[in-house]
């Protein structure tokens, strides 16, 4: 359902990604792993339209959306849950979630999206009218991912879900992501844990240096001795 | 007069010049414009209150009937403008300070340097006061206050109850995230604009009924203005309402104790103690960013 | 290198504005002449002086009448009211308004959250003030106004309007002298830097403080006198007519429209703006010279906002030889206007000039100075022998950790960098090694803990000494002057460095750190047109030119592909060769193995394993901490 392809990236001159083709098919997760600074977050900026590649294509379902400018993306049927949350730090934990069915189609299912989310997550109920800056870092995933939901996306782009987190709490976002793909959404998912990411992955790709250096089944590459070398360098 | 009196009227003219202020601070909140066009569009507005309702015979109130969605509209397509040309932060505030004196010059040649003003059968209000309880008020003051607490009231609303109102709250908190999802900034910016143009509009009216015109107003009306955005925080909705009763107040009971020349001494260092100490403004914020 | 010319067009200057009376007195020509002249005159002091706080260091203030204010009044008050002697009050006016301008900084420039806008409002409140200060007081105006009678000035002098033109001469003689020495020595360039990255100025060595009170201080100064002098010609002053926001609005659009970047562009200003506004109201067009200023105000921002200045010194030939030539023309035609006109005719076509495309601009990079090549080019030949025993230790942390309001980004870290060392700092995101950069480099101060650099303990620090100890540090993402040229990038560094030199020395010894790191092809190309990795050898360049003991190279290789990752290695290897020690964040694990002596893992905020790259980079609680808890580990 996505398919990514050839993909060169660059940042103003400097180029970030070469060559990249990746698939995500219905309802899989993917995983995308490798050292920072390999290129993880700029693949995902580009999936998501605030980065344009300068060569190569992006086709959700049929539909090339290589060029769609970022706001047009969430109609298209993908969501993000960006590296550090970036919740909307000065409004409320229901706000945070309405803005995220801000767009036409997900607007017209709100309740039943808020009510689903809800079940989901019940503590965000709980904490509606909380200041979203206010909760802790655990919450805010929660809320992230929930906003994220609320658009009733096909495609859920994951941006470093475990990043500053205590384990116990990476405990709880994984077993999320892992019931979010039981309702039948898609997964990317950029991760730095590399162990953790591939637990809950179909497949995976291991990127470095901005290159795809590896690609395969997820429990195979979770023993693949060239993941270690690829991401310590030794 | 008592210091309450004072105090209470200048609040009353105060809220005023925060109505004045609330297109300009959030304009400058949000979209990251420092719009002295706004000031042209009060003038304008006051203008063409005075020249609607002398010459065609509209009640002055019912002026805005025209001159707000001319206004919104005159707004819109200079943030447009901004958009298209991609005009940085400081460079509007250069372009909006030339529309500005190209304003003030067309009203000086249309109009004349002299002071305009409605005559008493246009304009019955300016003559008239309300008593309220041991005090009496100019009914334009009432009207202006009446106006500029209602509008502010419905900016807030606005801007937590609606979705746009929300989705501009994001799009200040972060632009990026907003965008990802699907809120489109250049609509929201041009509506917003819009918006604060449609204020300049009854600004301009609310201070045609209450006082003569000259063109050159507006660079009396800046100091008080920037003043009040700064002491209620930039883009604080509920704060630069409280800013413009605050500096009123203020500016009214010291005037009476030193003489009106120490009101704009005693405002201003107000402000640079308030920029040294508390640069986001001296009152919390409950929406905006 | 240019040859600074610039000196030829201010002496010009001042020799033409001494001729002046000269000839005035001996062809007779209209005094109408004269006090048009002055009246530029008043506007060049004002608009240079604004100019060398807001132009140079980037620092806008809406509060030049605040300065000319002060300056007027202290002529009115006290030779006005009190009849002292004119000569010394302009002394006092412009000493004044030096203090108040001083005073301003000693409030604005201390407190780190008064950056840009702030700023400009906090000056946008001082004209008021004084303005409610004076009319309060009935001692300095009460409201009334103050009458200012002629002075009487020495026979050589008479009539008024010659003694006018002459103290109008001289300060704004002044004004164009100190802008121009500015721009020609180190306390310009501090502004320039300070202005295009003041936190990278500061990490150089600029003690940015220090520079910002020098500029703000001649604002006031020059903005004084030249207000004490216009009052003379005034005659009567008031609070209204002083206070008003003409004098700082129209200071900034001269500035804008001539150039801020230019010693010279503020006088192209008020000569535009004096002259335009002249001929309107000669024209009997005053009703349209507001909006012919707004337009050209509008329209220039659009297409020009660098201003006028900088278009002309792309085609200097062109614009001087139109100038000259359309007034020459209509001089000796004399079928139309008198000079004023003819002068006013001539800026119009000039201005055409400025927007011809084309022209000199800063030399554009050839194809020639790709980095492959360049790193080719062999190293300066002086290096002293490599540094291969580990010596004294240049930074000593001791538990040292900082909080960001509830994140804990660093925990109690305990490191040691000595002489002579490479050390490899690395770790997950959000380990804390940015925040260790920047807690030695000064640009931060920790939360508990001790840091000592060379033996100093460094927590009181600001950032400019801490460079001048000898730690000099790279951004991740470079930060370069982006007015400036690549060579001046490095020059800046060099003026205030450990060993410093002047501006013409400094320019010629920047070629040595560009050649260490193969950008001495693109001395003259401005970092907006090189690439990133060229930037960050920029960055590098620019740090060793301060001459470090230890380098913080922050992610130095982010982005760059497999070649140029390979030159950035070598670079690091000829710093070292150098005898700098350093400190390298990197990501790039294989890289930091290949040239590290030792490295220190960080994971949350504490260390969690150092030693030698092979054995560290195989230890279980590295493995896990990268790449998360094992299920079945491979085998070593």
């Amino acid at each position: 359902m996505l398919q990514v392809t050839d993909l060169d990236v660059y940042y103003g001159d400097a180029q970030a990604l070469w060559d990249i083709s990746l698939t995500v098919a219905d309802a899989e997760v993917v995983s995308i792993v490798g050292s920072n600074g390999a290129g993880k977050s700029t693949l995902v900026n580009t999936i998501m339209g605030m980065l344009v590649p300068r060569r190569g294509r992006i086709i959700l379902d049929d539909v090339d959306i290589t060029d769609m400018p970022g706001h047009r993306m969430c109609r298209a049927g993908v969501a993000i849950v960006p590296e550090g949350r970036r919740l909307f730090p000065a409004m409320t934990v229901r706000d945070n979630l309405d803005l995220g069915a801000f767009n036409p189609a997900a607007r017209a299912r709100h309740a039943e999206s808020l009510e689903w989310v809800h079940t989901l997550f019940p503590r965000l109920a709980e904490r509606r009218a909380q200041v979203a800056g206010s909760l802790s870092g655990g919450e805010q995933q929660m809320v992230a991912l929930g906003r994220a939901l609320m658009a009733r996306p096909w495609l859920l782009l994951m941006d470093e879900p475990s990043l500053g987190l205590a384990p116990v709490v990476v405990d709880e976002v994984f077993d999320a992501i892992e019931t979010v793909n039981g309702e039948g959404v898609s997964i990317v998912l950029v991760e730095q844990n590399v162990q953790r990411a591939l637990d809950i992955s179909s497949r995976a790709y291991l990127l470095a240096e901005g290159r795809i250096v590896l690609e395969g089944d997820a429990k195979e590459m979770a023993q693949n001795p060239e993941v270690r070398r690829a991401v310590l360098g030794v | 007069m008592s210091e309450l009196q004072a105090a209470i009227f200048g609040a009353l003219g105060g809220s005023l010049f925060g109505l004045m202020a609330l297109g300009l601070s959030m304009g400058w909140g949000f979209l990251k414009n420092i719009n002295l066009a706004h000031f042209a569009m009060i003038l304008l507005g006051g203008y063409l209150t005075v020249d609607l309702a002398t010459n065609l015979g509209m009640s002055p109130v019912a002026t805005i009937v025209i001159t707000a969605p001319l206004m919104f509209l005159i707004g819109a397509l200079v943030q447009a403008g901004f958009e298209r040309f991609d005009v940085s932060e400081f460079n509007s505030l250069l372009i909006s300070y030339g529309l500005l004196i190209i304003t003030v010059q067309v009203v000086t040649n249309i109009w004349t340097a002299d002071y305009q003003r409605m005559a008493p059968e246009v304009n019955p209000l300016a003559a008239e006061s309300v008593r309220i309880g041991p005090f009496v008020f100019p009914a334009p003051t009432l009207l202006a206050a009446g106006f500029a607490v209602g509008l502010v009231v419905l900016a807030q609303f606005v801007l937590e109850k609606t979705y746009a109102g929300r989705a501009l709250q994001a799009f200040g908190q972060d632009r990026q995230i907003a965008s990802a999802f699907g809120i489109d900034h250049r609509m929201l910016g041009v509506l917003l604009a819009g918006a604060s143009g449609a204020s300049a509009a009854i600004a301009g009216m609310l201070i045609a009924v209450g006082e003569p015109l000259i063109p050159f107003s507006p660079f009396d009306w800046i100091g008080r203005v920037f003043a009040i955005v700064i002491l209620g925080g930039i883009g604080n909705v509920q704060g630069t309402l409280y800013a413009g009763l605050l500096v009123g107040a203020v500016s009214g009971v010291v005037a009476l104790a030193w003489g009106p020349s120490a009101s704009p001494l005693v405002v201003f260092s107000l402000v640079v103690l308030a920029l040294v100490f508390r640069p986001q403004g001296l009152f919390p914020r409950k929406a905006g960013h | 290198m240019r040859r600074d010319r610039g000196w030829i067009a201010l002496a010009a200057i001042g020799v033409g504005l001494f001729l002046v009376p000269v000839l005035w007195e001996v062809t007779d020509f209209a005094v109408f002449y004269l006090v048009f002249l002055s009246g530029i005159l008043f506007w060049v002091a004002q608009a240079t002086s604004w100019n060398i706080l807001s132009g140079y260091s980037g620092y806008f203030s809406f509060g030049q009448g605040a300065f000319y204010g002060v300056g007027v009044y202290t002529m009115a008050v006290l030779f006005g009211r009190h009849g002292w002697n004119w000569l010394l009050v302009i002394l006092i006016g412009g000493v004044l308004a030096m203090l108040l301008g001083l005073g301003i900084g000693a409030l604005a420039f201390r407190l780190s959250s008064l950056k840009g806008e702030i700023f400009a409002l906090l000056t946008l409140a001082f004209p008021f003030i004084l303005a409610g200060i004076v009319r309060l007081f009935d001692a300095i105006d009460g409201g009334q106004g103050v009458v200012v009678p002629v002075p009487s000035f020495p026979e050589l002098l008479a009539p008024f309007q010659k003694f006018y033109f002459v103290l109008s001469s001289v300060v704004a003689l002044l004004a164009l002298t100190v802008a121009y020495l500015m721009h020609r020595t180190r306390y310009g360039w501090a502004l320039f830097a300070i202005r295009d990255d003041e936190a990278a100025a500061e990490g150089l060595g600029v003690p940015t403080f220090f520079h910002k009170m020098i500029a703000i201080g001649a604002n006031g100064l020059i903005g004084g006198l030249s207000g004490a002098v216009v009052a003379l010609n005034l005659g009567f002053v008031s609070v209204e007519g002083t206070f008003n926001l003409t004098v700082p609005l129209f200071v900034i659009v001269m500035s804008v429209l001539g150039s801020r970047n230019h010693w010279a562009g503020p006088l192209l200003g008020a000569v535009y703006i004096h002259t335009l506004q002249n001929r309107l109201a000669a024209g009997g067009f005053e009703g349209w010279s507001l909006i012919v200023l707004g337009v050209i105000l509008v329209v220039l921002m659009l297409l020009a906002p660098e201003g006028l200045m900088a278009r002309f010194t792309r085609r200097p030939a062109l614009a001087g030889g139109v100038f000259v030539g359309v007034i020459a023309t209509l001089g000796l035609l004399r079928v139309w206007g008198d000079p004023v006109s003819w002068l006013a005719a001539a800026l119009g076509a000039v201005v055409v000039v400025a927007f011809l495309p084309g022209g000199r601009t800063a030399e554009k990079r050839s194809e020639e100075t790709s980095v492959g090549r360049g790193a080719s080019v062999v190293l300066g030949e002086d290096l002293p022998a490599p540094l291969l025993k580990v010596g004294r230790p240049i930074v000593v942390a001791a538990d040292v950790a900082k909080d960001f309001g509830g994140v804990h980004a660093l925990r109690g870290v305990s490191m040691t960098v000595a002489e002579g060392e490479l050390v490899g700092l690395v770790g997950p995101n959000g380990s804390g090694k940015t925040t260790l950069v920047n807690l030695i480099s000064g640009a931060l101060t920790p939360t508990s803990g001790v840091i000592e650099l060379d033996g100093t303990e460094s927590s009181a620090l600001p950032p400019h000494r801490i460079a001048h100890l000898g730690i000099a540090r790279t951004y991740q993402i470079p930060r370069p002057f982006t007015s400036l040229t690549v060579r001046d990038n490095v020059a800046v560094a060099i003026m205030f460095g450990r060993e410093p030199r002047r501006l013409d020395a400094s320019r010629q010894a920047a070629g040595e750190y560009l050649n260490l790191v193969g950008l001495g092809g693109l001395a003259e190309a401005l970092p907006g047109q090189v690439n990133l990795h060229e930037r960050q050898l920029l960055e590098m360049a620019r740090a060793m030119a301060t001459k470090p003991a230890l380098l913080l190279l922050d992610e130095a290789m982010a982005g760059l592909n497999p070649v140029e990752i390979d030159n950035a290695v070598e670079v690091v290897r000829r710093i070292r060769a150098s005898g700098v020690s350093i400190v390298l964040v990197e990501h790039l694990l294989r890289v930091v193995n290949q040239l590290s002596t030792r490295i220190v893992v960080l994971d949350q905020g504490l260390v969690l394993a150092e030693g030698d790259p092979g054995v560290v980079m195989k230890d279980p609680a590295v493995v896990k901490a990268y790449l998360g808890r094992q299920t079945d580990a491979p085998g070593d």
